[in-house]
């Protein structure tokens, strides 16, 4: 196994699940791709997609211009902001029902929806199948959230070519933000070998089922990527916005809190109180599991993230992680209760996915951590981070009181 | 006439797939083997997995991700190169599952070796990989490992000269990964014109990829990180291509306005 080696910069190592690559002097690729931010004449880019979306708008004005893959977090407000307001789109919005929904996420969405006034589709999955592939996911490669992955990033293709919409358009690139996988300047797009390799962590619909399981075709078929006939016949292209905008997830969602009424809420698991607030499970169940297994948590990647934009020192920012990642999931019954699983069960289940590399049974049922975070240097008596790097909630994951999976959702706002 | 081909080439660097620029920096991808079967999907005419870490660290091919990617079924016929240090480090690569062999820093260490791999391979299975420059007006040949040029050895071209390598790869090192970066002086300068070459390091426009493989030696042009930037990206840039002799793309889009952009 390779020596694990940390980037002299931010908080990430050589063992990121995304790939990560350091230099000769010990920063990694994110921070490089990161510092063209600083770099590249956005002024130019915004002309460069506003001459890539030209052809794609609508003469008539009677169909969609886009579609626009949507939630109630994320940045979704400030990519409809971008692609309604500024680019004078009109977009289709659509969504996948991850069921992990918590009230706030439902009275989000539909604040988008209202706000700025645009139809909207949802993909609801029979719940059945959905707990069928869960269980399995969960049990085999220790994934609660495959799912939500692999709805949320094919349903907008499957809607491209139902209704023969064939520009998609994404925020900012997950595997560009995080380890910089691409430069801003190679203008990547939507693959579906992207969306198998990282966001389905490998394993397509198909590979779901087995011999030895009660997963069948029948339970799958919706998470099919259209076929690359399909694709070419339309002409299915999916284009991320933060290849031409100056993605800052904190400053955008600050603009979105003031001028379009998205609502935040806090977290234990970190500091970030903007992201993924419609959902009970990724900043809790689904995070447990990232430690589990790769030995580090949410709270890093905004770290890493917070430290690339200058607003935290290394040293503050790594005390924020170590602050954050051990904090205890609070949300495990309402997962137990959606899926018919005991708390011993899941804990089995979650034990069975603590990767060796960084854990330790010390004694029977108490474990020792030897992640990232515990090499990456010293953070003692480091100072606060200034003002402009903190986050603030104005609400909480139970909006309206229902401390539980909203499982179908219309909202209000 | 016989047809050229479209290279696939996917990089691998501590086991990732990466983005190479100028030798230098790199990028993460992928699994190498998920980008091989992508590849393979979008009807590319041969694929080179090349290991770039594997000459210095001295440990021979890396026959697990050979028989990984064998594993997949690919239909495409597969190039590797990356630690042939010996004969029979070649005869195992072939053994793992690739069609040819890429050979590298052993045409520095030892040119006739290289050729002695032709007694059990045949000369059809075996490429030299040649990092070129253009220096004073002259051909400069990098190791990789030292990073120094030097002119083209006589032993190197001996062993071309002698059959026992059927093709050259010839990489604009220092252009890797710049867009229409690649310097045809490369091919100009070559001084064996019936040697059958392959073109490599910063080919992304059709236009220039048009250009390199009108050239009467040259029978294959290979791509490598501009093929992970668009979906369908072999079959658009083959659409933009008609009129070579190529092979078809699979599932080529229908409007050729998009075919490459």
């Amino acid at each position: 196994m390779a020596a694990l080696m940390h980037c002299r910069r931010c908080l990430y190592t050589s063992a990121h699940p995304l790939g990560l690559m350091l230099d000769a002097e010990g920063i990694c690729s994110g921070c490089r791709v990161h510092e063209e931010k600083d770099r590249l004449d956005w002024a130019e880019r915004w002309q460069r997609l506003e001459s890539l979306l030209a052809p794609y708008r609508s003469r008539s004005g009677e169909t969609y211009d886009c579609i626009v893959p949507v939630s109630g977090a994320g940045d979704s407000h400030y990519i409809v902001h971008l692609v309604k307001q500024r680019l004078g789109l009109n977009p289709l919005l659509v969504t996948y029902n991850k069921y992990f929904n918590t009230s706030l996420g439902i009275r989000n969405l539909a604040n988008l929806r209202i706000r700025f006034d645009c139809d909207l589709i949802q993909q609801n999955v029979n719940p059945h199948a959905v707990k069928k592939i869960t269980r399995a996911t969960l049990r085999d490669f220790g994934s609660d959230y495959w799912h939500c992955l692999a709805g949320q990033t094919v349903f907008p293709v499957q809607t491209a070519v139902r209704y023969r919409i064939p520009l998609i358009l994404w925020g900012a690139h997950q595997g560009l933000e995080q380890v910089g996988m691409y430069s801003h300047e190679d203008e990547v797009e939507m693959t579906r070998r992207h969306r198998q390799d990282h966001d389905l962590m490998g394993r397509e619909a198909d590979d779901l089922p087995t011999m030895f399981d009660t997963l069948k075709e029948s339970d799958i078929w919706q998470y099919r990527y259209p076929d690359d006939a399909a694709l070419s016949a339309i002409g299915v292209r999916g284009v991320y916005l933060g290849n031409y905008v100056r993605w800052d997830p904190k400053a955008q969602h600050e603009q979105m809190i003031e001028r379009c009424g998205y609502r935040t809420a806090a977290f234990a698991r970190t500091f970030d109180t903007y992201d993924h607030v419609d959902c009970w499970n990724y900043m809790d169940l689904h995070d447990v599991l990232k430690l589990h297994k790769h030995g580090y948590s949410k709270v890093t990647d905004h770290a890493c993230r917070e430290i690339r934009h200058g607003r935290l020192t290394r040293a503050q920012g790594l005390a924020l992680v170590r602050r954050h990642e051990q904090a205890a999931p609070q949300h495990l019954d309402k997962f137990c209760e959606w899926l018919g699983l005991d708390r011993s069960g899941l804990g089995f289940l979650l034990d069975r996915h603590r990767n060796p590399r960084w854990w330790r049974e010390a004694e029977t049922g108490r474990w020792a951590f030897a992640g990232a975070s515990t090499t990456a240097g010293e953070a003692a008596g480091v100072t606060m981070p200034p003002a402009s790097a903190v986050f603030e909630a104005n609400d909480v994951l139970a909006h309206d009181g229902i401390d539980g999976y909203i499982t179908i959702g219309k909202g209000h706002p | 006439m016989l047809e050229k081909r479209l290279i696939g080439v996917i990089t691998v660097k501590d086991g990732w797939a990466v983005q190479s620029i100028g030798y230098r920096r790199h990028r993460p991808l992928g699994r190498p083997e998920v980008i091989a079967e992508n590849l393979d999907r979008w009807g590319v005419d041969e694929i080179l997995l090349q290991c770039i870490d594997r000459d210095a660290q001295g440990g021979g091919p890396d026959l697990a991700l050979l028989e990984r990617l064998c594993r997949r079924g690919l239909s495409t016929p597969l190039v590797y190169a990356g630690g042939v240090r010996s004969v029979s480090d070649g005869v195992r690569a072939v053994q793992a599952g690739a069609e040819r062999i890429g050979i590298d820093a052993l045409l520095h260490d030892d040119p006739h070796l290289a050729a002695e791999l032709a007694e059990p391979l045949g000369a059809q299975a075996l490429i030299a990989v040649l990092p070129l420059s253009v220096h004073n007006g002259a051909l400069a040949w990098l190791d990789h490992r030292s990073r120094l040029s030097t002119p083209l050895a006589p032993a190197l071209l001996d062993v071309l000269a002698s059959g026992a390598i059927s093709e050259v790869l010839l990489v604009d090192w220092q252009h890797e990964g710049v867009h229409e970066g690649f310097d045809e002086r490369l091919l100009a300068l070559w001084p064996m014109p019936t040697q059958p070459l392959i073109a490599f390091g910063g080919l992304s426009e059709p236009s220039q990829l048009r250009g390199v493989l009108e050239r009467p030696n040259v029978v294959a042009a290979a791509v490598g990180n501009f093929l992970n930037h668009r979906e369908h990206a072999v079959q658009r840039l083959k659409q933009s291509l008609a009129g070579l002799p190529l092979r078809a793309a699979t599932h080529a889009p229908l409007d050729p306005a998009r075919a490459w952009s």
